[in-house]
């Protein structure tokens, strides 16, 4: 039996989709962009048109190119911060979660001081200090985003380790002898899939919002496209005031539809890696079709009965509070 | 009707507390449809125990959670019906009243649950909530559906109620992590006394308890019967507690009754191969030591399609049309007792274990595990 | 009863496990220590099923799980094969390929994640079994458990197979580094009754034809009295009866056993009386001076508040932890009281 089956829930869908647009965008994007971002060929502050779908910047570059462009760097960056945060989490959490005492301890400060520091003026600090080269490298400005985004993380996964630390399975690897390293890595690890795949998802949304953000501040090289410095050029044009919403609405709906499509993507991952959590369930669809009630209610088991040709249905009353038993 | 009431009087007849007929339970909607419950026909009568015995995945909780409604999603009654006949305090005039449950409205169904039935669970812990006092939990109850009742009112029937269960009323003050688990246990089965139900439904209460404890709680259990009249439904996969403690048993094998006798009968002459290999499952405490065998297989997966009888694929004396037929629950001799078997079809086809006479209800005949004939008239 | 033909596999000798708990509430909250398992020795022999029988509490699971190394034991000795185990030393591989402990849940113990072929290999490959032998090693373990054929279940994950044989593979998991001593905590009370049988038929099978030595710990005094050729009864940490093979379940002669074996459901003996109620406000309280079970024995005398009971010989190969028996040979003495000389009245 296979342990991977496409999603079936129409929110999973969507999720799926706008994730593989934006991905697609990352390779792609620039060799789509009609013209060099950069370049300011064209006359300035055009409005939309057949030849410019979204306008031209007050310096005259193409803003749809800029935009395709853009999408490769944050894209990178948003995915090196996350994955990057997801690894050092595992390694901090899973690590403290199991060998506990001292170790834990030590590795929950450290957690914890990252939880307590704002993670953005933080950003900001390491940020400046960065050479030029640095700045315009997607690779570096992933690896900052990270060191401030990992912290969450790891906490949620001591917690869910230190549950499965006692567990039957890992005190039967322990019996047959397997070493600590490989309890964590091949045991424990692999049962923290759903609650990791959730982390990596909304590290990755986090990385967006940092990166954009930063190269909305300007601490970012303005070199490389990305849909912050997009939002920066526009707002230091006053594009907001000059109704030029064509320069910094679209970046900005990017941005919002990679966060839908992660969050989406979200609610898929239980139904996706569990293959325990499959089991038949009366899917919206499936009552409308039966003519059960739309919402389960706690304590009022539906009763349906199959008289020939149709269904017959109890209807559920509508009720003022829920039938607690006993209360 | 072909049920098991037949041979009692009229009297008896309509003194049933709950009347469940053909009664069917699936899990999920359409193909995907798991059948869990399947034509159960049960009745349980004033005042006695019902037994219900059976593996897990039998459906025997799922039976008493449907008849409740209390059956979570993707649980859905899929036909049949319960009704429950309980005496109205409140009524001037008729006093009995008999409520369909399948069609019984929220409203309705909450006045009846805990005032007329009530359930014991399997893990008290998990029952209980464990940021409130004990003394809250009753309170509430009584403040819930005994509006008449004040504070001290309310107070003094908790002590009592935690009396009639052998607990002092400091436990009141206390939260369910600092009781044993018999305590808690116990703290349920009081809980479920308080508003005088007719009917108690115990899920395998005693299941995660130590057996010196489970013993104390089924001696207290029959002793608050014997006091308050109460019917009650015990289910449990422990045959020798139901035997102990139940007036009639019914053996559930994968959503099917598939034996139902009076408890002694059950015990001592088994009638299904199913009940049989049960009752060879567990070894004695005394006698001679020799191996069992029990029975060979698994319960089958009730995802998959099955044909014909549901233990066919386990049973030992299987007939060649076992695999094809299902067998309906038949009433076997005059004391009504139950099998669906297609072994009792046919005299010359039922194995000598499946033939002793009944010790109980007929003292003077020869033990069991004599060679005895049925009265064959009385096979269908 | 006793063979020497049946040789000692592991033995545990005056094994204690102490655990210090903090009761109550607030800045200052006593010490108290509790004493999980106190002074318990036990042979387990080649070709013999050795059944502790005790109820949630009695310290059966910590002893199983001492006698395995996964928990130190606070005092006492370990000798495997004649030779003395260095408790203060980690558990080495060596030891875990001699003594496999099964556990309770066959549910919990097995990794849901991963097939039934990754978690027989892993043993196998941990204690050095070359890569080219895990197929036929493995086979060879689910054939041993009766799970045939072996192939149908390497390929399935832990929730497609039933309880019982989940056991089986979690048996066989132990079994397929080949140890000498199988420990089973409680291996068949999460399974359905019908299969129960069947996983004590086959501990009984594999202790007979293939010399192993095994431990079965259980609440289910009938089950010990179906498989062990000794039996233990613990109570509170301490072993309170030890007899050769079911003596004890027969003629129970610590008044405790005699509890226990009255509580069970029997149906097959009508005329059996209801059990004494004991006093139950003792339940849960193990006093630290005198005999344990002393506040919920309905035969308490003065001197079981006073000091605890040695073991005292009711019959041949037959002890039991209590005053009622003083006029019997006493066999030994708590080590509390006089170092764990074994002297005789």
């Amino acid at each position: 039996m296979s342990s991977v089956r496409l999603p079936r829930s129409p929110k999973v869908l969507v999720g799926v989709g706008i994730v593989a647009f934006f991905a697609i965008l990352t390779v792609i994007g620039p060799w789509l962009a009609p013209d060099n971002p950069s370049a300011t060929n064209f006359l300035p502050n055009l409005g939309p048109s057949g030849s410019h779908w979204l306008g031209t910047t007050a310096l005259g570059q193409d803003i749809f190119s800029q935009l395709l462009d853009g999408a490769r760097a944050t894209m990178i960056v948003a995915i090196v911060a996350g994955v990057v945060a997801t690894v050092l989490s595992v390694i901090v959490g899973v690590a403290a979660g199991y060998l506990g005492g001292k170790t834990d301890d030590g590795l929950s400060l450290l957690s914890n001081v990252f939880l307590a520091i704002p993670g953005l003026p933080l950003l900001i600090v390491i940020d400046s200090y960065l050479p030029a080269s640095g700045r315009s490298n997607s690779f570096a400005i992933g690896l900052i985003i990270s060191l401030t985004g990992w912290a969450w993380g790891a906490r949620v996964l001591r917690a869910q380790t230190m549950s499965l630390r006692n567990r039957d399975f890992v005190e039967a690897a322990r019996i047959i002898g397997e070493s600590r390293r490989r309890i964590m890595l091949f045991e424990i690890a692999p049962n923290l899939l759903p609650v990791l795949a959730s982390s990596f998802l909304f590290t990755t949304l986090y990385s967006i919002g940092a990166y954009v953000t930063l190269a909305y501040v300007g601490l970012t090289s303005t070199a490389v496209w990305n849909w912050g410095t997009m939002m920066y050029w526009a707002q230091a044009n006053n594009a907001p005031l000059a109704g030029q919403w064509y320069w910094f609405v679209p970046p900005g709906i990017c941005i919002a539809l990679i966060g839908t499509g992660l969050a989406l993507l979200n609610f898929g991952i239980d139904e996706f890696i569990n293959p325990r959590l499959r089991a038949a369930g009366l899917s919206g669809k499936v009552r409308r079709a039966s003519g059960l009630p739309r919402r389960p209610r706690l304590g009022y088991t539906p009763v349906a009965r199959r008289s020939p040709g149709r269904v017959v249905v109890t209807p559920a009353r509508p009720t003022p509070s829920s039938t607690n038993v006993g209360a | 009707m072909d049920s098991a009431t037949t041979n009692l009087t009229v009297d008896e007849l309509n003194d049933t507390v709950l009347e469940i007929e053909d009664f069917c339970v699936d899990y999920g909607w359409g193909e995907t449809a798991v059948r869990a419950v399947n034509n159960v026909n049960l009745s349980v009568r004033r005042s006695r125990v019902l037994g219900v015995a059976g593996e897990s995945g039998s459906g025997k909780s799922t039976l008493v959670y449907a008849v409740t409604r209390l059956l979570r999603s993707p649980g859905v009654i899929s036909g049949g019906s319960a009704r429950l006949t309980y005496d109205d305090p409140t009524a001037s005039d008729v006093k009995r009243r008999t409520v369909d449950l399948m069609a019984a409205s929220g409203s309705e169904l909450r006045a009846i649950r805990w005032s007329q039935v009530s359930i014991v669970l399997q893990s008290a812990l998990n029952a209980l909530n464990p940021v409130l006092r004990i003394g809250h939990e009753f309170d509430e109850l009584l403040k819930t559906h005994r509006k008449d009742l004040k504070k001290e009112q309310r107070h003094a029937r908790a002590v009592e109620l935690l009396g009639l269960v052998g607990l002092n009323e400091d436990r009141l003050s206390r939260f369910p992590h600092e009781l044993s688990g018999g305590q808690r246990q116990r703290i349920m089965i009081a809980l479920a006394l308080a508003l005088d139900p007719q009917l108690v439904i115990m899920d395998e209460p005693t299941t995660a308890l130590d057996v010196v404890t489970q013993r104390e709680i089924v001696n207290e259990l029959a002793q608050l019967r014997a006091r308050f009249g109460f019917s009650m439904i015990f289910i449990t996969h422990d045959l020798s507690l139901l035997v102990e403690l139940a007036d009639d048993i019914a053996v559930m094998y994968s959503g099917n009754v598939v034996e139902w006798a009076p408890a002694g009968d059950l015990y001592s002459a088994p009638r299904h191969p199913y009940t049989l290999g049960l009752l060879n499952s567990s070894p004695p405490l005394s006698g001679e030591r020799h191996e069992l065998v029990g029975i060979a297989g698994a319960p089958p997966d009730l995802s998959q399609p099955l044909s014909g009888c549901s233990f066919h694929n386990r049973c030992p004396f299987v007939l060649e049309r076992c695999s094809r037929d299902v067998p309906p629950l038949r009433i076997l001799d005059s004391s009504g007792r139950k099998a669906a078997c297609w072994l009792h079809d046919d005299p010359t086809t039922v194995p000598v274990a499946l033939r002793r006479v009944a010790l109980a209800t007929s003292p003077g005949e020869p033990a069991p595990g004599a060679p005895m004939t049925l009265a064959r008239e009385e096979i269908r | 009863m006793s063979d020497v033909r049946h040789e000692a596999r592991l033995e545990a000798r005056h094994l204690s496990r102490h655990f210090v708990v903090r009761s109550g509430h607030g800045f200052v909250r006593p010490k108290r220590i509790v004493r999980a398992v106190d002074d318990v020795s036990l042979a387990l022999r080649e070709r013999r099923v050795t059944a502790v029988v005790g109820e949630s509490g009695s310290g059966k699971s910590v002893l199983a799980r001492m006698l395995a190394r996964i928990v130190t034991p606070t005092s006492g000795e370990l000798v495997l094969d004649g030779t003395t185990i260095e408790l203060g030393s980690p558990r080495d591989l060596a030891y875990a390929s001699e003594v496999q402990l099964v556990l309770q849940d066959p549910f919990a113990s097995i990794n849901p994640v991963h097939r039934i072929a990754n978690s027989l290999a892993r043993p196998l490959a941990i204690h050095g079994i070359p890569k080219a032998e895990l197929g036929d090693r493995m086979r060879a373990a689910l054939s041993r458990v009766s799970l045939e054929p072996p192939e149908r279940y390497l390929d399935r994950y832990p929730h497609e197979l039933s309880g019982g044989q989940l056991q089986r593979v979690s048996i066989a998991r132990a079994l397929c580094v080949n140890p000498k001593v199988l420990l089973a905590d409680e291996p068949i009370s999460m399974l359905d009754v019908s299969v129960r049988l069947g996983v004590l038929n086959l501990l009984r099978g594999l202790c007979d034809d293939e010399q192993l030595a095994v431990l079965y710990i259980t609440h289910d005094i009938a089950s010990a009295r179906y498989i062990a050729d000794e039996t233990i009864v613990m109570y509170a940490g301490n072993v309170v009866e030890r007899s050769e093979g079911t003596a004890l379940i027969d003629s129970p002669a610590h008044p405790y056993t005699q509890l226990l074996i009255s509580s069970v459901p029997d149906p097959s003996d009508p005329l059996r009386r209801a059990p004494e109620i004991e006093d139950r406000a003792g339940q849960g309280i193990f006093p630290d001076v005198g005999c344990r079970f002393a506040p919920r024995c309905p035969h308490a005398m003065e001197v079981c508040r006073t000091s605890a009971p040695p073991m005292f010989e009711v019959a041949a190969g037959h002890e039991a932890r209590c005053w009622l028996h003083e006029s019997a040979v006493k066999v030994s003495v708590t080590r509390r009281e006089q170092g764990g000389n074994i002297s005789t009245t």
